[in-house]
């Protein structure tokens, strides 16, 4: 990573949702800095809040939800006082635009997937009708969508999931983002193509200098493609750091038990790793650390005081106790030790 | 295209076939007294004479052979009871222009006004319009008709001073009628539009439009609404023969001379050849109506195709 200069800068925020008459905290807390021409993951279980975490850098909250406190540093902006429509539709496409994680539905059914780039184009690039023709065949030329001439004429339906997510991606291209989110982009995808999109997404990122936030809950494509990984647990950000930090050397309990939960890393014969308990309630206010309760390791003071981030190295914090210059040490599981060395060899 | 057209209107024949064949045998196991006004007073005789004049007293499937070689010459034959002897293309001829009319105009109207009210009651869910909108919805779906029909038509004609009798050539006489028959198929087409619109508005191609920066107007009109349009238009159509045939009380109310309450009329009176009548032209308009609906959706919807093609995958 070449010079840091923060593109987005998220500080104390915290997203709550009524629902059913209670209050969810969804986001708890979280602090973040978005570097420029990064590619950040972050992983974590479902309802951790990462989706709800970038859907606030875009104004796309359900209307339920809300931000409560916190900010949202933006080009000298903060996203979170933006309350207008006006002001959001300033940001997204065409500073912030997103690819969703599933491309058949993604797409109007109704309308040429022509006429759904053309649309893009259009909004952020006040192009007339012709250039806009041109464009979007450039654009499904970058996507490596064959023979764009006669497939921008064709409906969603006339594509493959595939082919669907590269148009998704030539959308989000069209409206020329600094920041690109791809909200679990390979999930709905069978493996094969996973890959390939995968791939597309890091050449066209390399090739539009974009500043790009990866949600997943896949290990292995974080591997593939970030620079750095953030892991969220409970709508808070327990540990980040580069991905060779949160790989091989991972401080937080939680982290440790999502990666010894990897299939690959297990040796045959044994069992598979899978982490005890289920994810706390968010209607209740969470006392100390969120993951003490299933956490094998946890202290007494776990249990009472929510631990600070504590930083590992320039660029890698955790947030538990076990950072703590008293607490006792604790080796990572087995299995990452195992990692480690490999990593060495 | 045509292809389909011509497979489907001939499949169609064949239903009409098979539906006037179990009409004109069912409305012969009707007893005979139902033919005469004082069939106790008759002679065997004169019951025997009538009976062989209306055609009665041959087997079965010979008057159903000669009731369908006269139809396909394009004879209807003529009323036996409800206008003795007159032709029954003359009758329907006078009277389904008027209903025909009536039942377009209250379509347009119902149209024009039950579209943008579901569409106003999808954009604000939970807020005035929605609220406005369910009540009225609740309101006409649950009052017997009949009911609000009578406060129209008194309301109407006392208050603001619309005629209560209808009358073809004046036009102020039309609005009350058309409007009746109205009510029930805006809040038809409302509720209906209502739910396909905030269905879509929680699909994912409307988050990503949002994503991309297409503003909220904008997402309602060109992306749901023509979505959520897709399932309505097929019954169109089909919505335009029950306000046809439907309005007997409506026809009864304002004496409008149209065809609304003939059939249950003609049925009553045992008049088996208007029955055979009606009842085809009913079926037909259905037919057509369905085909009608089928094709439309094929028009705006890309994903259905009636003359099969190969789809590009």
């Amino acid at each position: 990573m070449e010079e840091k200069t923060p593109i987005l800068s998220v500080r104390n925020l915290n997203v709550k949702f009524s629902l059913r008459g209670k209050v969810l905290h969804a986001i708890r807390d979280v602090s973040l800095d978005l570097y420029k021409g990064e590619t950040l993951a972050i992983v974590g279980e479902s309802g951790s809040g990462k989706s709800v975490l970038t859907k606030t850098f875009m104004g796309l909250l359900d209307q339920n939800g809300w931000i409560d406190s916190g900010s949202i540093l933006f080009q000298g902006k903060d996203l979170a006082k933006y309350k207008t429509e006006k002001e959001w539709l300033t940001i997204r496409g065409g500073e912030i635009a997103m690819v969703l994680q599933d491309p058949m539905t993604s797409l109007n059914p109704l309308k040429t997937i022509g006429a759904q780039i053309r649309e893009a184009l259009m909004l952020h690039r006040s192009m007339n009708k012709s250039q806009a023709y041109q464009r979007t065949i450039e654009l499904l030329n970058d996507v490596g969508i064959p023979d764009p001439v006669r497939r921008i004429r064709q409906y969603p339906h006339e594509f493959s999931g595939g082919m669907r997510q590269r148009v998704v991606i030539a959308i989000a291209l069209a409206c020329n983002p600094q920041i690109l989110i791809c909200d679990e982009p390979t999930t709905a995808l069978d493996v094969t193509i996973q890959a390939q999109i995968l791939h597309l997404i890091r050449d066209l990122v390399k090739k539009y200098a974009l500043t790009t936030v990866y949600i997943t809950h896949d290990l292995g494509v974080v591997a593939n493609v970030a620079d750095r990984v953030a892991v969220m647990y409970a709508g808070d950000i327990v540990e980040i750091g580069t991905s060779r930090e949160v790989f091989y050397d991972a401080r937080h309990p939680y982290t440790w038990a999502l990666l010894s939960s990897l299939p690959q890393l297990g040796h045959r014969g044994e069992k598979l790793f899978s982490i005890q308990g289920t994810p706390p309630n968010l209607y209740a206010e969470i006392k100390g650390d969120a993951f003490a309760p299933r956490n094998p390791h946890a202290l007494k003071i776990d249990f009472e005081r929510r631990p600070p981030l504590f930083q590992v190295s320039p660029t890698h914090w955790a947030r538990t106790w076990l950072l703590h210059p008293d607490a006792p040490s604790l080796d990572p599981p087995e299995v990452l030790q195992r990692l480690r060395q490999e990593e060495w060899q | 295209m045509a292809k389909y057209i011509l497979k489907r209107l001939g499949t169609s024949l064949f239903t009409l076939a098979v539906i006037l064949t179990i009409v004109f045998v069912l409305v012969r196991q009707m007893p005979i007294e139902g033919y005469f006004d004082n069939f106790d007073k008759l002679d065997q005789a004169v019951i025997d004479a009538r009976l062989k004049q209306l055609g009665l007293k041959d087997p079965l499937p010979v008057q159903l052979k000669d009731f369908f070689v006269r139809l396909i010459h394009g004879d209807l034959g003529t009323s036996a009871r409800y206008a003795v002897n007159v032709s029954i293309s003359e009758i329907i001829g006078k009277k389904a222009p008027l209903s025909i009319e009536m039942g377009v105009i209250s379509m347009a109207l119902s149209l024009v006004l039950g579209i943008p009210l579901g569409a106003a009651m999808a954009r604000s869910k939970n807020k005035f319009w929605d609220q406005f909108g369910t009540a009225f919805i609740v309101f006409v779906s649950a009052v017997p008709a009949a009911i609000y029909y009578i406060y129209i038509q008194s309301f109407g004609s006392t208050l603001l001073g619309f005629p209560m009798l209808f009358s073809r050539d004046d036009w102020r006489t039309w609005i009350l009628p058309v409007f009746s028959m109205s009510l029930g198929n805006i809040a038809y087409y409302a509720m209906w539009l209502r739910r396909y619109m905030v269905d879509e508005m929680n699909k994912d191609y409307v988050r990503l439009a949002r994503a991309k920066g297409v503003k909220e107007k904008n997402i309602t009109m060109r992306h749901v609404f023509r979505n959520s349009f897709v399932p309505m238009i097929q019954y169109i159509p089909t919505s335009l023969l029950y306000t046809v045939s439907g309005s007997i009380y409506i026809e009864s109310l304002y004496s409008v001379p149209g065809m609304g309450g003939l059939l249950v009329d003609v049925i009553a009176r045992q008049d088996n050849p208007m029955v055979q009548a009606l009842v085809m032209i009913y079926a037909s308009i259905g037919i057509v109506g369905m085909i009608l609906g089928d094709l439309l959706m094929a028009v705006i919807d890309p994903r259905i195709s009636l003359a099969r093609k190969d789809s590009a995958r």
